[in-house]
Order: C-alpha cells, then sequence, then structure tokens
C-alpha cells in the first residue's frame, strides 16, 4: 500500500490531499493569501490522523507569490527529510489544466503586481515552461483562461498522474528573478555642497531644457530650509543630483536628475534610497513626489518603492503636462 | 528523556544567515551556518526575497550537516526550537515551515521562540552558571536594547532601547558612508584597528542631564551618524581609520555606559551583552575592562554565537523544555516585528 502526502501552496490556498493506492482519503484546503504557514501544518496534522503513514510527498512548486511558495516546498522537503521518503515537485499549474478539457487553454495565477503567471495548454499538454504577463496580453489571445481569477486552483490529487507523466521540479517555479538592484559600480555619494552648483546647472539644462531652472533658481533651492541634496560622482566628475525637503512632516522629493549618458544604471535608483532614509530620519511620516505623466523610466521605479499614485495636477510642468502626485507612507 | 538533557534542533532563519544547532541540555553539539551575506553585499544591504530563495536553498543541506557534526538522527531529537520572530517575514516562514515539517513527521514537540530571547539563551551553552537574573545588553543590527532578565522565558523587562537607528544599523550607515562596504560591523571594527579613537570627539547620544530624565536607558544614534557626515563634509583631507575609530568608539562607550549603569542601578551583578554587534572587538576589550572596575560580572558568547545562529535558538529551545514549558501551537504565527516579552510564541 503506498500512501501520497499531497501539498500545494503556490496560489492563495492551501491544499492538502493523502492518496492511498488511488483512493483519495483526505482533500482539505483553507483559502487565505497571507496564512499558508498557519494554515499548513494544521491541515496536515488532521491528515495524518485519518493515515499517519506516508510513503511519498509530491509538492506543488508554483509558480505562485513567493513567499506562500516556499512554506509548502520548505515543508515538504523537511517532511520527506524526517520520514527519509521520496520527494516530487511538479507544476501547480499543471494541476489546475487537469480539470480541463479543452484543445487550447491557459491557466493563469496572481503573480502579484497586476501580472499573473500562465501556461498555454494544448490537447491537454503544456507547451511551454510557466511564464508572467499581464492580464490584458493573455486576453488577447481569445481562449479560456482557468485560474485563481474564476475560482479554480490547483487538485493536489492530481499531482499523482502529473508526476508520472509530465515533467517534475527540484527547484521552485519562480519564473521572475527577485528585485535588487546593484548599488552602481565606481560611483561615489556624498552631500552635493555649494561649489557643485556648476556642474549641476550643466547637467540640468540639458536634462530639461526650457524647463531647467536656472543658476538663481538652483542656488535659492539648494539654500532652503530642512532639505538634504546628495550627489553622484564617477572618476571625479558630478553625474547626478538628487535633493528632499522635509514639509512639516511630510518629505517632498525636490529632484532626481542624472546626466544622460549614466543612467539606467541604477543611480536614481540608490538616489531615491538616500532621500528616503533622510526622510525617515526626520521622522517624517511619509514622502511625496510629482512625476510626469508618461515618464515610463520613472513611474516603475518608484512604484517598486511603494510609491502610490494619490493625484493628478493639470498643466504642472507647463501647459498640457500633467504630473501624478505619488505618495509613499514611511510609518 | 530526562528533561535537562534533551537532544533539540534549532532552526534559524530570520535573516541572510540560514542556520542549524544542536545541543543536548545545555551542551553544544552542532552549529552550522550558510550566509547569504555575500549575495547581498552589492546591494548595500540584505536584500529579503534573495535570503529567502538562499534560506530554502540552503536549508536541507545545513540540516543535515549539523546531523552528522552531532552524530545523531533526525529521529533521535526530542524537541525542534525555531525563531519564529523578530525578522523578515518571508525569510523567517522558510524557517517555521520546514521546522514544522520536521517537528509533524516525527511527531515532536515544536517551539517557536523569540530571536531575541535566543540571543541571550545562548549564554547558557556548554557551562552551568545560573542565567537568571542578568542585565543584557543587546545589541544587533535590528536591535539595541538593555534588559532586565528576572526569567528569560517569562520575565524579561525592557529598560531600555533605541529609539531611532539600531547599533548595527548606525555601523552599516557610516561603513557605507565611509565606502567601507558591506556588513559594515566588522568592516569598521578592521579599519578602526588602525586609528585613534579619541581623535574625533563625536557625540555620545542621550547622555546629557536633561536626557537621563526620561531616556535613562535608552539609546539614540542618529545625531551621531549626522556628525560624522557633517565631519566629513568638513575636513576634505580626513583619516578614515580615525573616523572608523572614534566613531566606534562613540557606540561602545555609550552602550557600555548605560548597561553597566543599569546593572549598578538595578542592583543586579551579571551583564550579558548578546547579538551581532558583541563581536565588535572593540566592545568586547573595553567591556572586560570597566565591568572588572564596576565590580560587574560579564558574559559575552564565543564571536561565533554572537552573530545569528541556530545554536542560540536550540539553546533558547532547550531552557523551555528544561522548564517544562507547553511547546508552540500548530502553525503558530511567525513576527516580523515581536517584543521580546513573547519568549515562547
Amino acid at each position: 500500500m503506498t500512501n501520497q502526502l499531497l501539498l500545494d501552496t503556490s496560489t492563495s490556498r492551501t491544499s492538502v490531499a493523502i492518496v492511498s493506492n488511488g483512493e483519495t482519503l483526505f482533500n482539505e484546503y483553507h483559502d487565505g493569501a497571507l496564512s499558508h504557514g498557519e494554515a499548513l501544518p494544521k491541515l496536515v496534522a488532521s491528515a495524518l490522523k485519518i493515515s499517519p503513514k506516508v510513503d511519498e510527498v509530491i509538492v506543488g512548486m508554483g509558480p505562485g507569490p513567493f513567499t506562500g511558495l516556499r512554506v509548502g516546498i520548505a515543508f515538504a522537503q523537511s517532511f520527506a527529510l524526517a520520514r527519509e521518503v521520496k520527494l516530487i515537485g511538479v507544476c501547480s499549474l499543471d494541476a489546475i489544466a487537469a480539470q480541463f478539457t479543452e484543445k487550447d487553454f491557459i491557466v493563469a495565477v496572481d503573480a502579484r503586481r497586476k501580472e499573473n503567471f500562465f501556461a498555454r495548454y494544448t490537447n491537454g499538454i503544456r507547451i511551454d515552461e510557466p511564464n508572467v504577463c499581464q492580464p490584458v496580453q493573455l486576453e488577447a489571445l481569445q481562449i479560456p483562461i482557468y485560474g485563481e481569477a474564476s475560482n479554480q486552483f490547483p487538485d493536489p490529487v492530481a499531482f499523482i498522474s502529473i508526476s508520472k507523466s509530465g515533467p517534475t521540479y527540484a527547484q521552485p517555479i519562480y519564473v521572475r528573478r527577485p528585485d535588487a538592484y546593484p548599488v552602481p559600480a565606481g560611483v561615489k555619494f556624498r552631500p552635493m555642497t555649494q561649489l557643485d552648483l556648476v556642474p549641476v546647472f550643466a547637467i540640468e539644462k540639458s536634462a530639461y531644457g526650457k524647463e531647467a531652472w536656472s543658476m538663481a533658481q538652483l542656488k535659492e533651492e539648494y539654500a532652503g530650509k530642512d532639505r538634504m541634496y546628495v550627489a553622484g560622482e564617477f572618476g571625479g566628475e558630478l553625474i547626478s543630483y538628487a535633493g528632499v525637503t522635509n514639509l512639516g512632516g511630510i518629505a517632498d522629493v525636490l529632484t532626481i536628475t542624472v546626466a544622460q549618458n549614466h543612467r539606467r544604471k541604477g543611480i536614481g535608483r540608490e538616489s531615491l534610497r538616500r532621500l528616503i532614509d533622510w526622510a525617515r530620519t526626520q521622522k517624517c511620516e511619509a514622502i511625496m513626489l510629482e512625476v510626469r505623466v508618461g515618464n515610463e523610466e520613472a513611474i516603475p521605479l518608484y512604484t517598486s518603492f511603494g510609491f502610490l499614485e494619490i493625484s493628478r495636477r493639470k498643466d504642472y510642468y507647463g501647459p498640457g503636462k500633467t504630473a501624478i502626485v505619488m505618495r509613499k507612507e514611511l510609518k | 528523556m530526562k528533561n535537562s538533557d534533551a537532544l533539540v534542533l534549532g532552526i534559524e532563519t530570520s535573516c541572510d544567515e540560514t542556520a542549524v544547532g544542536i545541543v543536548s541540555g545545555r551542551k553544544l553539539l552542532a552549529n552550522v551556518i550558510s550566509s547569504s551575506v555575500d549575495e547581498h553585499a552589492r546591494f548595500g544591504g540584505v536584500v529579503p526575497e534573495i535570503a529567502s530563495r538562499a534560506h530554502l536553498e540552503a536549508m536541507q543541506g545545513v540540516i543535515a550537516q549539523a546531523l552528522r557534526d552531532a552524530k545523531v538522527s533526525i529521529k533521535d531529537v526530542d524537541a525542534f526550537a525555531v525563531t519564529a520572530g523578530p525578522g523578515l517575514i518571508g525569510a523567517l516562514l522558510v524557517g517555521t515551515s520546514s521546522a514544522s515539517g520536521l517537528a509533524l513527521a516525527l511527531d515532536k514537540p515544536l517551539y517557536g521562540v523569540n530571536h531575541l530571547s535566543a540571543h541571550i539563551a545562548v549564554d547558557s551553552l556548554d557551562s552551568d552558571h545560573k542565567l537568571e537574573p542578568a542585565i543584557a545588553l543587546l545589541v544587533s543590527g535590528g536591535h539595541s536594547s538593555i534588559l532586565q532578565v528576572n526569567d528569560l522565558t517569562n520575565d524579561v523587562k525592557t529598560l531600555g532601547s533605541t529609539i531611532d537607528d539600531a547599533a548595527g544599523e548606525a555601523f552599516d550607515k557610516i561603513a557605507r558612508i565611509l565606502e567601507l562596504g558591506f556588513p559594515g560591523g566588522p568592516a569598521i571594527d578592521q579599519d578602526a584597528k588602525n586609528g585613534n579613537p579619541n581623535a574625533i570627539d563625536f557625540p555620545r547620544g542621550l547622555t546629557l542631564a536633561r536626557d537621563l530624565i526620561d531616556h535613562k536607558y535608552d539609546f539614540s544614534f542618529s545625531g551621531l551618524k549626522t556628525a560624522v557626515s557633517r565631519y566629513l563634509a568638513k575636513t576634505p583631507d580626513y583619516l578614515r581609520a580615525d573616523v572608523s575609530a572614534s566613531f566606534q568608539e562613540a557606540v561602545v562607550d555609550v552602550l557600555l555606559k548605560k548597561a553597566i549603569g543599569a546593572a549598578q542601578d538595578v542592583g543586579i551583578e551579571t551583564l550579558i551583552i548578546a547579538g551581532g554587534v558583541a563581536a565588535n572587538s572593540r566592545l568586547r576589550t573595553l567591556a572586560q575592562e570597566r565591568a572588572g572596575k564596576a565590580g560587574i560580572r560579564l558574559r559575552i558568547p564565543p564571536l561565533k554565537l554572537c552573530t545569528d545562529n541556530g545554536a542560540m535558538v536550540a539553546a533558547m529551545g532547550s531552557l523551555a523544555v528544561a522548564k517544562g514549558l507547553a511547546p508552540s501551537q500548530l502553525g503558530f504565527e511567525a513576527s516580523s516585528s515581536s517584543g521580546i516579552t513573547t519568549a515562547i510564541f
């Protein structure tokens, strides 16, 4: 008699099943996107009451939101280690797909950040490795989409046939790389001084053209109260400047500007991080900034730091040029 | 099993170390650590998702190595312990889930323990001295507190703590300004060895007479950080080693002044210094000197048990078993921000 313990935590549902020689003895779940860690041990304890003996563990390797996904995998690996039984990892999407018979369809689950993890199935077979994209891109394919959005979850009992016929996985199916950006190599950050205003003005002019601040405006801004400017230097040359001010407990980003030939190297990101650090030391309750509608380089950066759009200001940067106001809570 | 020599396996994953320790009662049998610190260095700080992935990757190997080192089988383990908080939530969950898997598979008790309590509990290992009462100076990347430890499992009073940055955080930030890299603690410690600790008179936070009214045992390091930045800005030809040494001296001086003061005020003779910053060589030396003068019995764990490790978690679990405490409930919640008053979850 072979007893299989089947676990999945790749979606907002935590599922546990025990199957003995093809007969399902236990198959229960708990719903909650943040409660895998609490639900899984309780479900497994109930399952073990029905069948204490386990000969094999099969776990869903995702894709799915990482923190919950790892709960199931870490648990399954340790359980198998302690019982000295075999562990098999399968693709969780396959266990949703197993419930459908259409010739051509998509399985999609939440990937956070308004995206989906998905895979496409033709004649019951997954045609590619799981990937990630925006829901509209999947809708454009005009074929059925199954998954979490329509309340369909992986059925762990399906893991058994999947583990025999389909590919198995030894590592979690993350699809996405971690959000992490190296500190730009060779770039030195330091407090900005009055002497920097000359090269700052040169970058300001080349970056903003007619809308650039004049030298007098820059001087006045720099000399203002309750603010901090950080300069970035590469090979002794000024290549970026950024400033923030504390307006009565709310920090406001004054500028983040990087010289044209040093963009897309993470210098803006590192500058912003330093502005946020400063705002925290000022005990600001939030930090705000304005960004021009359509600035596709800057908006994702701000979003990744947790800034959310709170309003829009028409004609902020001149006639027809709208600003998005974004805010990040610091408390 | 006799409660006093139970075999306890402890798992620690609250930050960037995947660590497993095994103890028998108060005897240390194994202490295995896999660190992802190198992966974080180029980001200038710990990246939670990278740390969590590294925990999952390392966990099975670290458990197996600890069992080999201790020369025991997983089936011999009497109880499991795991850090349940405080820490990075995604990182903690890898540890608590692994520990739950082990405990449920073998039907053994599981203790979710407080990371901060565990830092102090490590002092119980390989010694039979009475742990309590003690004053504990707990200093790490996330915490700086002075605690009155009457009973580590259920009676710990916070006498003071930092009102802004933790001591370890201050080291990281100053190291970043001085371009010494990450993590900042060991880097500044090393750099300071070539510098003069009295070269620059950096401020000692919350030590003025008026501060002592409300913040007698509290710390503040943000003013010190500002002072270092200002000094660097107005001293273009500064000597980095002198800045490192003088900054370190300012931190260590105020930590010890307040901790020894607390021990004297409360009338407790033992001072335990625990947490990652307890690995700082200047803190260790100066603590010996000053505790000696003040007639305080000083206890600092060996270097490798100061930074995050699994032995401390096992030690805390072992204390709970020895006291006959009930294990944690099935599916107890890991918590990123638990205070030391909850020793067992």
